[in-house]
């Protein structure tokens, strides 16, 4: 071999040592990461997964408002049940607008369940007493007697409780969250129906943040 | 012949380095309104957006600190509905991890200790709004966020967090006991944290001190590493009631701790091989830079012999261009790790609850150094106004400006 073969050599030998560096991501398992998915809460996953969203809301509430309907206090009811929204209590680790879920099964029952259910709006409590009061004075007009109390009280409270599970780990991060809601008798304190959905995600984030 | 060959060398050359040339982004910035979006506009918004949770985090904490909760809240929420998902598959991550850009190229969603204070803030805010339970999730979250994954188990080892969520969790009428024994096995024995009244309705958060700061090390800047100016002030007490009721405010968490002891990160390792491929380009570009000038003065050595040395000038314009190559390639290869960094956070984080009647609570806000003693200058005149409803009072002091 001659010294211009050799420099040759040399120089391809450069050429591949460059090449191999190219590799930055060498070492690192899943470096685009990989994307959340949805899994059945039974199904072992590769990991976990993230919060609370659109599609776990409209799923959940879907179902709960079709449980609701098949009970017999509701469906068989001599008279129209009333029913009062108690906030929901968040016990997972996302901050959510936690009215949103009854406000979604509030209005899925009020349009799907014909008029066989009513809902009595306490969060406006404040105003309308403010506003029998003005009645009561003489302020405003009444088209009824506004010393007789028309405020109805429930027959039920439906309330609601989001609870989590989080496991993170190299391989990523799991998230498991259990929507379950109840319906309480007001008079009796007996829970008349209770419902639930889970839903597990996981995933893992690209290497950029890890 | 060879005189041609020198040509053709230095025109590949001129080409190779011509491509190295990219265009100013701000170029067009001063055009009028109305005009067709550019190539460099486009790059100026993608800039933009890559930065807006670096910029919510700043906005909103000035937010917070100037009184602002509505803007806060906004800020706070946007930033955590960018950095409370799993970035996957994103074109400027994909590119932060290439040779040839930056990592500060990517999305910025910052450091754990960064996204941390996102949740502890929004909590705050939260909390004020009177749902402790979101509170506890803003501080579960950042528990998370703050767990060593590559630990394979439970890392979290802010005081605070787990105070906080303990607390919410005992005034939610839950049982906050597991949350309390975690938050006092990290706590110093200089600040032992006290235990939780539910009837305590005022929450008083505070914060001194100036954040710690990041900067690049090693031989490219290819390590992310943090430093923090000691701040005078390492404790404060708030004062009421003309002196009669005296709050102190121990430092439970320090930013600056927690920003040097997470360990390393996944993308330490990728920046480790681009520094790596840096320094062995540019190696192999000496290489073959000297081997081309050895194939040369051979050759030129030869042709005054009268003996015509083909191969030779060959392998000293094929290495010449090689080692050119090798070293553009070394130069344009970007390893300096992402110091952009969340600059107006505080170093340390205090908190105390305490029970007051319904009225009005003016005060002061003291702060204190090492020894203990007040730094006259920095205290701050407060009010606390406990309203008459069943809601927290939660007050939010920061020796920081907004």
């Amino acid at each position: 071999m001659n010294q211009t073969s050799r420099l040759l050599l040399a120089g391809l030998a450069a050429s591949t040592a460059i090449l191999a560096g190219c590799a930055t991501d060498a070492g690192v398992r899943n470096p685009s990461g990989v994307p959340v998915t949805e899994m059945r809460p039974d199904e072992r996953g590769f990991v976990a997964g993230t919060g609370i969203e659109s599609q776990d809301l409209v799923s959940v509430t879907d179902r709960m408002a079709r449980s609701i309907l098949g009970i017999a206090e509701i469906s068989r009811a001599q008279a129209r049940p009333y029913v009062v929204l108690e906030p929901v209590v968040n016990n997972t680790r996302f901050p959510i607008n936690k009215d949103i879920f009854l406000t979604r099964i509030r209005t899925q029952l009020n349009s799907k369940a014909a008029g066989r259910v009513s809902f009595l709006d306490r969060e406006m409590m404040r105003t309308l007493e403010r506003e029998r009061s003005l009645k009561q004075s003489g302020q405003v007009t009444a088209s009824s007697d506004p010393n007789v109390v028309e405020f109805r009280g429930a027959d039920f409270f439906l309330t609601g409780k989001l609870d989590g599970m989080t496991t993170r780990t190299s391989a990523g991060t799991s998230d498991y969250v259990l929507y379950s809601f109840r319906l309480t008798n007001a008079r009796t304190s007996e829970i008349v129906w209770e419902d639930s959905a889970e839903i597990k995600k996981q995933g893992l984030e690209d290497a950029a943040y890890r | 012949m060879t005189r041609f060959r020198h040509f053709a060398l230095i025109m590949t050359c001129t080409l190779v380095l011509t491509g190295c040339v990219t265009e100013s982004p701000r170029r067009n910035a001063a055009n009028g309104a109305g005009r067709r979006q550019t190539e460099a506009d486009r790059g100026a918004i993608a800039g933009a957006e890559r930065e807006r949770v670096l910029f919510d985090y700043r906005l909103g904490v000035a937010a917070l600190r100037r009184g602002d909760d509505a803007e806060a809240k906004a800020r706070f929420d946007d930033a955590i509905a960018r950095i409370g998902g799993i970035i996957t598959n994103d074109a400027d991550a994909a590119r932060a991890r290439s040779l040839f850009s930056a990592e500060s190229t990517k999305t910025f969603i910052g450091e754990p200790y960064e996204r941390v204070m996102a949740y502890v803030y929004r909590g705050i805010l939260y909390w004020r709004d009177g749902q402790p339970d979101n509170a506890r999730a803003c501080f579960r979250s950042a528990q998370v966020i703050d767990s060593d994954p590559d630990k394979e188990h439970y890392e979290a080892d802010y005081v605070l967090l787990d105070y906080l969520e303990g607390l919410a969790s005992a005034k939610l009428g839950a049982d906050g006991s597991d949350a309390f024994e975690r938050a006092a096995r990290h706590a110093s024995p200089n600040t032992p944290l006290s235990p939780y009244n539910p009837q305590a309705n005022v929450l008083v958060f505070a914060e001194y001190g100036y954040g710690p700061r990041k900067y690049a090390g090693g031989e490219h800047g290819e390590q992310l590493r943090f430093y923090t100016d000691e701040s005078p002030t390492r404790s404060a007490r708030l004062v009421l009631d003309g002196g009669k009721k005296v709050v102190p405010l121990p430092a439970y968490d320090d930013l600056g701790f927690q920003a040097s002891t997470r360990g390393g990160r996944v993308m330490d390792h990728i920046l480790g091989n681009k520094a790596h491929f840096k320094s062995g380009a540019s190696m192999a570009g000496d290489v073959a830079l000297v081997g081309s000038v050895i194939a040369s003065d051979q050759a030129r050595r030869r042709d005054r012999q009268g003996k015509n040395d083909n191969d030779a000038e060959r392998t000293a314009i094929g290495l010449g261009v090689l080692g050119v190559l090798s070293k553009v390639a070394s130069a344009a290869t970007h390893t300096q790790a992402d110091i952009r960094q969340w600059d107006n956070l505080p170093q340390r984080l205090s908190f105390a609850a305490l029970k007051l009647p319904p009225g009005s609570y003016p005060g002061r806000l003291e702060f204190l150094d090492r020894d203990g003693a007040v730094l006259e200058r920095r205290t701050q005149r407060v009010t606390i106004n406990v309203p008459a409803d069943d809601r927290d009072t939660v007050v939010f002091l920061s020796e920081l400006k907004p």
